[in-house]
């Protein structure tokens, strides 16, 4: 079942955007926006995960969403005032309705209990309302109350169903001359069948004859037309409604349920009777009445003319025009068929088969006129940024294969490749703009969370979002989430300050977290800020030196300090809490960040608050590197952390106390970084014909790298090393050149640290 | 034979799609009542599926649209629906609409009552 997958996948996809919306709709409505547009589209999620969940038989999920829908439908149509409460209840409601959506993707059960007690109190809040409203049960091996809705339906149906009833009096002596002198003896149950449109039946596109249709599948039809009605021609009122029916079935199936349903749709359309004759055999001889009737047609099962008459009362029957008189056969032969046992029953319609042909000779499956836009699988956008990225290789080896002679010669082919060139950029912008998405998806999941975190520490916090429209790499979305939730916990717990305590300050009751997005040249900025009381600089010390993450005789500036948030194994002991002490530092956040290509950055301000800011790249496929020589092997570092290059003989190196070599840059002191040194190789270039490259790693700490040779600009794909070989310290991945041979990608981040990390221990 | 399928939910769009077109009916797709509308002024369907709740413009008022123009009284419009409560099932008629079809639907049932309906 292949295609239920697919459809269950779509589902679990569609559900989640629901949720998300969900959850931003109620972040408005919290705020005080209680529109009807919201509340509209909060019970059109609801509604669609209730209807899409029904489709695949996840009960539970159905019956608790179903109970949630009819309080939204209560307050969506005022009869339910949506107070603090509701909303509180709706908010609960919500996680409840994502955790059963959640359980049914991974084929599990929650149980009946799960949600009892919100769904006691939506039909509590709901039966005080309206009490015919009424939620059914939801058993849980049951096929939910969505698949009962049929058989709901059916109870009101209006139809006249005298069941065992005896014909009334009253019924018509055209009635009682046709049948009530019949012999009561034979063995076929049958059916009277009484049927007066209105005129509404027709606005709406019903079809007397497709009743007759489906009707002629339960047994063998006997049609009436009743003319009588029909007035003078001066009289004819274009859309007046004339002519009415009376019908026999003879069927020793059928029931008064299927009778009724054929008629479902146009309840409270006609004046319709269904009444059910005991069985007799149909033996009468042709009935005096039967003459004054225009027509008489059986099912079209039968023969050829018969279709035809049929369909010639079809139409007339929708043009309303006495012309039906004209083509109708003589009594006599449909008499004779009515005469005759039903053996029609037993055969499919054959003009109905022609007609299914003709279907299936259609056009196949094209897609709506409204769609506008489609959904790709990943893998194949990542299939068409792979090809891209060797299409980019490919064509940066072939600029550098023509030399110079090359060049003069072929001039028409340099100007193609130049094009080439450019086009090639544009796919590959064209290409990396499909898989980017807007922050919105991530950011939406923020308000909740920091309202948990309010009510849970008892602190007063909004939370501000800026940016959401930013795009970004999808695979960088993904693994975005749980960097942030986590700097957001750490902002709520640590940094933002009790509303006592925010008073006693000066400060306004009400702390703000402020997440924003931008996109800052190839890299996308997502910071955290709060106002609160900043890092507590002498703590982090403390703790850090406790755990020798710093060598007790180093003093590291204050900015040094705040980066220890971030360093492995830095636990602090005393701000472990139920919100975001469990056991995972900051540190989590830094590598996983990192696992993107992404950095972190801290900011703090004693008394005034910390700004976390996430530099992430725009995508993670193609890297703008510079070119680098290192004992003749080729390394490229990434663009976006290179400041400028400086020529060895020319740059001012000196030596630190602590012996280490450092490079002054306009008075600032550089630790110094000799890669071939670092990659353990021998460098064959004297100093004076070497190169700095100076690199600003996280917190604008910068770093100078040596190296050999400096060969150019290019953009370059990331292979990664992990899965092709192993993880290198002080080496981000590889790369495959123009001319074929590979690179690797020097990780300035890591290096930094690694180094940090060596002079603390 | 064209249907024309009116729904916000991609889930039940795909599975009316799958379905229909098993069918072998041609079938179109719109988002809303308002693009419903813009594909009925283009092309030429022999019936419609449409779902009540929809951002932009709901069923209801999706039929009332299509019969107020007068072009399609003869097109039969099949609402589908989940409503436990018949109001906006009757709305639906009111407004219009042929039959109704409840969600969620068997396939079999599904194409039966489009043969209900149509010639």
């Amino acid at each position: 079942m292949s295609d239920l997958d697919d459809f269950k996948a779509t589902y679990f996809d569609e559900c989640s955007e629901l949720l998300t919306e969900l959850e931003e709709q109620f972040a408005a409505i919290q705020g005080g926006d209680r529109t009807s547009d919201r509340l509209n589209a909060v019970f059109r999620a609801i509604h669609s995960i209730k209807g899409g969940g029904g489709a695949f038989g996840f009960s539970e999920l159905v019956a608790f969403a179903h109970a949630y829908e009819t309080l939204l439908d209560h307050v969506r149509d005022g009869r339910i005032e949506l107070g603090e409460t509701v909303t509180v209840l709706c908010i609960r409601a919500n996680d409840i309705v994502a955790d059963f959506v959640n359980a049914a993707k991974a084929g599990t059960k929650l149980g009946a209990g799960y949600g009892a007690d919100e769904r006691q109190q939506f039909d509590a809040l709901t039966s005080g309302n309206a009490p015919e409203v009424r939620a059914p049960a939801g058993g849980d091996d049951e096929s939910g109350p969505a698949m009962d809705e049929f058989d709901l339906d059916f109870v009101p149906v209006m139809v006249n169903l005298e069941t065992a009833a005896p014909v009334p009096a009253a019924e018509e002596a055209a009635m009682d001359d046709n049948f009530a002198a019949a012999p009561l003896v034979a063995d076929k149950p049958q059916w009277e069948i009484r049927f007066a449109p209105h005129s509404e039946l027709y606005a709406r596109a019903n079809d007397p004859l497709l009743l007759f249709r489906e009707l002629a599948n339960l047994g063998e039809l006997t049609v009436v037309a009743r003319l009588n009605e029909i007035p003078p021609l001066a009289d004819f009122e274009p859309f007046g409604i004339y002519c009415t029916w009376d019908l026999t079935l003879v069927s020793p199936t059928a029931t008064a349920e299927q009778i009724a349903e054929v008629f479902e749709f146009v309840e409270g359309n006609c004046d319709l009777s269904i009444v059910p004759l005991a069985p007799r055999s149909v033996t009468s001889k042709g009935d005096p009445s039967l003459a004054d009737l225009a027509a008489i047609v059986t099912p079209p099962a039968d023969a050829a003319e018969e279709v035809i008459s049929f369909a010639d009362l079809a139409d007339a029957v929708k043009k309303d025009m006495p012309k039906r008189a004209v083509p109708v056969p003589a009594p006599a032969a449909p008499v004779a068929k009515l005469l005759k046992p039903a053996e029609a029953a037993a055969d499919p319609a054959p003009s109905m088969a022609s007609e299914d042909d003709e279907r299936r000779t259609g056009p196949e499956d094209r897609r709506g006129a409204g769609v506008q836009s489609i959904r790709v699988d990943l893998d194949k956008v990542d299939r068409v940024v792979n090809m891209v990225g060797e299409l980019v290789i490919t064509q940066s080896m072939l600029t550098q294969q023509m030399d110079d002679t090359l060049r003069a010669r072929y001039q028409e082919l340099v100007r193609g490749l130049e094009v080439l060139a450019q086009t090639t950029r544009g796919l590959q912008d064209a290409v990396m703009a499909i898989r980017a998405q807007p922050v919105k998806s991530v950011f939406s999941r923020m308000p909740r969370l920091v309202r948990e975190l309010a009510q849970k520490t008892g602190k007063k916090i909004k939370l501000e979002t800026i940016g959401e429209a930013t795009e970004i790499d999808k695979t960088v979305i993904e693994q975005l989430s749980d960097p942030l939730t986590h700097m957001i916990r750490n902002s709520a717990d640590h940094g933002i300050e009790t509303p006592d305590r925010r008073k006693s300050l000066g400060k306004p009751e009400i702390g703000t977290i402020r997440l924003s997005a931008e996109q800052a040249g190839g890299n996308i900025l997502i910071a955290v800020e709060d106002d609160g009381g900043g890092i507590n600089r002498e703590r982090v010390l403390e703790v850090a030196r406790h755990k020798g993450i710093v060598a007790a005789d180093t003093t590291p500036t204050d900015e040094q300090i705040d980066q220890l948030i971030f360093a492995p194994g830095f636990s602090t002991a005393e701000t472990v809490s139920d919100i975001s002490g469990r056991g995972v530092g900051m540190d989590v956040v830094l590598s996983n960040i990192k696992k993107i290509g992404g950095s972190v950055h801290v900011k703090s301000k004693t008394g005034q608050g910390t700004r976390m800011t996430l530099r992430l790249p725009l995508t993670l496929a193609v890297l703008d590197v510079m070119l680098v020589k290192v004992s003749g092997s080729p390394y490229v570092i990434p663009l976006s952390s290179i400041v400028e290059t400086i020529q060895c003989s020319r740059a001012d190196f000196g030596r630190a106390p602590s012996g280490a070599k450092v490079l002054r840059v306009r008075g600032e002191y550089v630790q110094v970084v000799d890669l071939a040194n670092r990659f353990q190789m021998m460098s064959e270039a004297d100093l004076g014909n070497r190169f700095v490259v100076l690199c600003e790693a996280e917190g604008g700490v910068k770093i100078a790298l040596i190296v050999d040779d400096i060969i150019g600009q290019q953009q370059v794909v990331i292979k990664s090393l992990e899965e092709n070989f192993e993880s290198i310290d002080g080496i981000a991945g590889g790369t495959i050149l123009g001319d074929g041979n590979v690179a690797l990608i020097v990780d300035v981040q890591g290096l930094k640290a690694t180094k940090l990390h060596k002079n603390a221990a | 034979m064209r249907v024309l399928t009116v729904d916000d939910s991609r889930t039940i769009l795909a599975m009316l799609h799958h379905t229909l077109s098993n069918a072998g009916f041609e079938v179109l797709q719109a988002e809303d009542g308002q693009k419903g509308l813009d594909v009925l002024a283009s092309e030429d369907v022999d019936v419609v599926i449409t779902d009540i709740n929809m951002p932009v413009m709901d069923g209801i008022e999706f039929i009332k649209h299509v019969r107020a123009s007068g072009e399609h009284n003869s097109l039969p419009i099949l609402i589908l629906t989940t409503e436990t409560s018949q109001d906006k099932r009757d709305q639906g008629r009111a407004a219009g609409g042929t039959g109704w079809i409840v969600k969620p639907f068997d396939p079999e049932k599904l194409i039966s009552v489009i043969h209900r309906v149509v010639h």
